[in-house]
Order: C-alpha cells, then sequence, then structure tokens
C-alpha cells in the first residue's frame, strides 16, 4: 500500500513519466479497448441470454450491463489504482432515489460501478451520446441528454425510473471541475427530487482527478474514494425556495465531504 | 409592482443566481451569448423567476423561446398582470 501511495505522490508532477505510470498506460489502455470491444461483441449474445432467462425490460437489462461493463474496468484498474468506497448503507436497492455526485474526471462514471445498485439512468449533456461506440447503449438504458430535452421531458423521464423504484443520476455542476474545487451547481437535479418526492443521496468522489483530470490523457496511478452521504428527505423542501435551499444544503454537506476525505488523502 | 419594479426584481434576482455583471444586462442582450448561460441554465432561471415573484412558470414554449433579457421582462410582466 505504501508502494502505491509513494508512487501517486510522485506522479502529482505535469508529464512525469515513472514506470509505474508507464505500465499504467499501457496496461490501463490496452485493457480498457479490449475489454470495451469484448462488450460490445457478446452484448446482442448477453442480452438475448437474459432477456430469456432474467425476463426484464431491455432498459433495465442494459443498466445493468453497462454496470457490470464499470465494474470490469474497476477490476482492470485495480493493479494501479486503490478503490475505496464509504458509507454504502445509504444506498439501498430498489428504493427510488435521485444521486448527485461532484465531477472530477470522464472516469467519474465509470466509478459508479463501486455503488450497490446498477439500475441508474444517467442525466448527462449531449456530448456522452456523440460517441458513438457508447451511445446506443445510452439510449438503450434511457439515458437522458438533459441538454437537448425540454426540462418537462426529464423530468417525465425521472418520474417514470422512480415509478419502476430505479434511481437517476445528475452531475450538478454540469461540467468536470479543473480545479478540483466544487463549481457552481445547476438546480435541475435537485427540483426533479422535490417534484417527484423521492430521497437526494448526495455521493462525493475524490481521487479521479489524479487520475486522469480534463486536459490530459496520461493515467495515473492514484487512490480513489467514493461516499455516500446520508440520504436528504426532500419533503422539507416544498415552496418556490425549494430547489435553491436543497442545493445549498447538499453542496454545503458535498463540500465539506470533500475537505475531509482530502484531508484522509494528505495524511497517507 | 410597478413595470420598472418588476423588470428591477428580475435583473437583480438573476444577477445574484447567475453572478451576472449589471452593466451588461441590457433588454436586447442574448442570455446565452452576451450573458454566457447555457441551455441548462433554463431551469435555474424558471426556478429563480418562481421565487421572485411565487408563482408557477408551465409554460414550456415560452420558456425555451426566450433568446433576451427583455424576452425575460415581456414574459414575466405578462405573468405578473395574469396573477393580479
Amino acid at each position: 500500500m505504501s508502494g502505491l501511495s509513494e508512487s501517486c505522490k510522485t506522479t502529482e508532477v505535469d508529464g512525469c513519466w515513472t514506470l509505474p505510470v508507464i505500465l499504467m498506460n499501457i496496461w490501463c489502455y490496452g485493457m480498457m479497448l479490449f475489454w470495451t470491444l469484448l462488450c460490445i461483441m457478446v452484448f446482442p449474445f448477453v442480452l438475448g441470454l437474459c432477456k430469456i432467462v432474467l425476463r426484464w425490460p431491455v432498459d433495465r437489462l442494459m443498466r445493468w450491463y453497462i454496470w457490470i461493463y464499470g465494474r470490469g474496468w474497476l477490476l482492470l484498474m485495480s493493479p494501479f489504482v486503490h478503490f475505496r468506497r464509504e458509507q454504502m448503507q445509504h444506498v439501498k436497492p430498489g428504493q427510488p432515489a435521485l444521486f448527485v455526485v461532484n465531477h472530477l474526471s470522464f472516469f467519474d462514471t465509470y466509478c459508479m460501478g463501486l455503488l450497490p445498485v446498477y439500475d441508474i439512468i444517467f442525466a448527462v449533456r449531449a456530448w456522452p451520446f456523440r460517441m458513438f461506440w457508447y451511445s446506443q447503449f445510452m439510449r438503450l438504458a434511457r439515458y437522458m441528454n438533459v441538454e437537448d430535452s425540454s426540462w418537462f421531458e426529464t423530468m417525465e423521464n425521472c418520474k417514470q425510473a422512480f415509478v419502476n423504484s430505479g434511481a437517476v443520476l445528475f452531475f450538478p455542476e454540469g461540467s468536470r471541475s479543473r480545479t478540483g474545487e466544487l463549481q457552481r451547481f445547476y438546480s435541475g437535479g435537485f427540483k426533479a427530487a422535490i417534484d417527484a418526492g423521492v430521497p437526494l443521496i448526495p455521493l462525493v468522489i475524490d481521487g479521479t482527478d489524479i487520475l486522469l483530470p480534463p486536459g490530459r490523457k496520461q493515467l495515473r496511478p492514484c487512490r480513489i474514494k467514493l461516499r455516500a452521504l446520508e440520504p436528504i428527505d426532500t419533503g422539507d423542501f416544498s415552496g418556490t425556495d425549494g430547489p435553491l435551499r436543497l442545493r445549498k444544503l447538499a453542496k454545503e454537506r458535498m463540500a465539506k465531504a470533500l475537505v475531509e476525505m482530502r484531508a484522509d488523502r494528505k495524511d497517507r | 409592482m410597478t413595470e420598472q419594479e418588476v423588470i428591477e426584481l428580475i435583473d437583480s434576482s438573476l444577477a445574484e443566481e447567475f453572478e451576472l455583471d449589471r452593466a451588461d444586462m441590457t433588454p436586447d442582450a442574448n442570455i446565452y451569448e452576451d450573458l454566457g448561460l447555457d441551455s441548462l441554465d433554463t431551469v435555474d432561471m424558471v426556478i429563480v423567476l418562481e421565487g421572485a415573484f411565487d408563482f408557477k412558470i408551465r409554460e414550456e414554449e415560452s420558456v425555451r423561446a426566450i433568446r433576451t433579457l427583455g424576452d425575460i421582462h415581456q414574459f414575466v410582466l405578462q405573468k405578473v398582470v395574469e396573477h393580479s
């Protein structure tokens, strides 16, 4: 563990190509390509088999498959990245909820494989839908393009997900942070949670800004932590200022948790 | 409220929420190109206006058609008249 820790520290310098970094980039990019191609190729067979055995709707199967893909990614990265999840007792399978999570890296979405639930619809901007190798899977999973859809459409889709005991996940910052600090939060996700009457569960991720921050292609060894905060009952946030109050409360709690998690990072 | 008071409340509420420079907030300012908002800010704009004027905004098409700060003024002024 201490070796990994040292490696994290030494690779924080921009452009540093130490041996672990070189090995990591060869291994991780190669295996990611292999894993992605494998998952795409076997998908029709898995879908057909699971449809017969599990009899789930296609969109739910697709979300499960994407979650499995994320878990596989975690496994492939594990020789160089230490993953840790905290306070996951707050996340209960089969209970509708709306997750909000801070955004540090392209790989944040993959890290959602750390969650103990798979039935999550991601609400994202338009650009992820332009990655042709993922876009069809995202559409099948009924992921939401909040940039190109009307707000009323997004709300209806959220409500449908909650009716089916699923969850929806928003990145309230809308884009990756370039400083590592929380940016301004959009209110959409908070309004969705209040309007649907489901609990809001803030998630805080730390470490992916070392793995791959915006503007860099070199992967670096690191520790990634995903912490679930205590669910917030949105019933207490009625009224026209409800979404703004909920947004403020969630952001305060997330900022506090992020400070705690980073203090822990420095202690190592 | 007078028309000018309504406009002042709109501008001050939006300036506070989106940290806008009041000098840039002219009626013909495009909310996307000149004020730097994006499509996701539409929801925030609706929430801020609902909070400031204590009414619900359900006219999705009208909101989507808004391009300038002047459009927002006209939209809200009409809603205020409807609710008075």
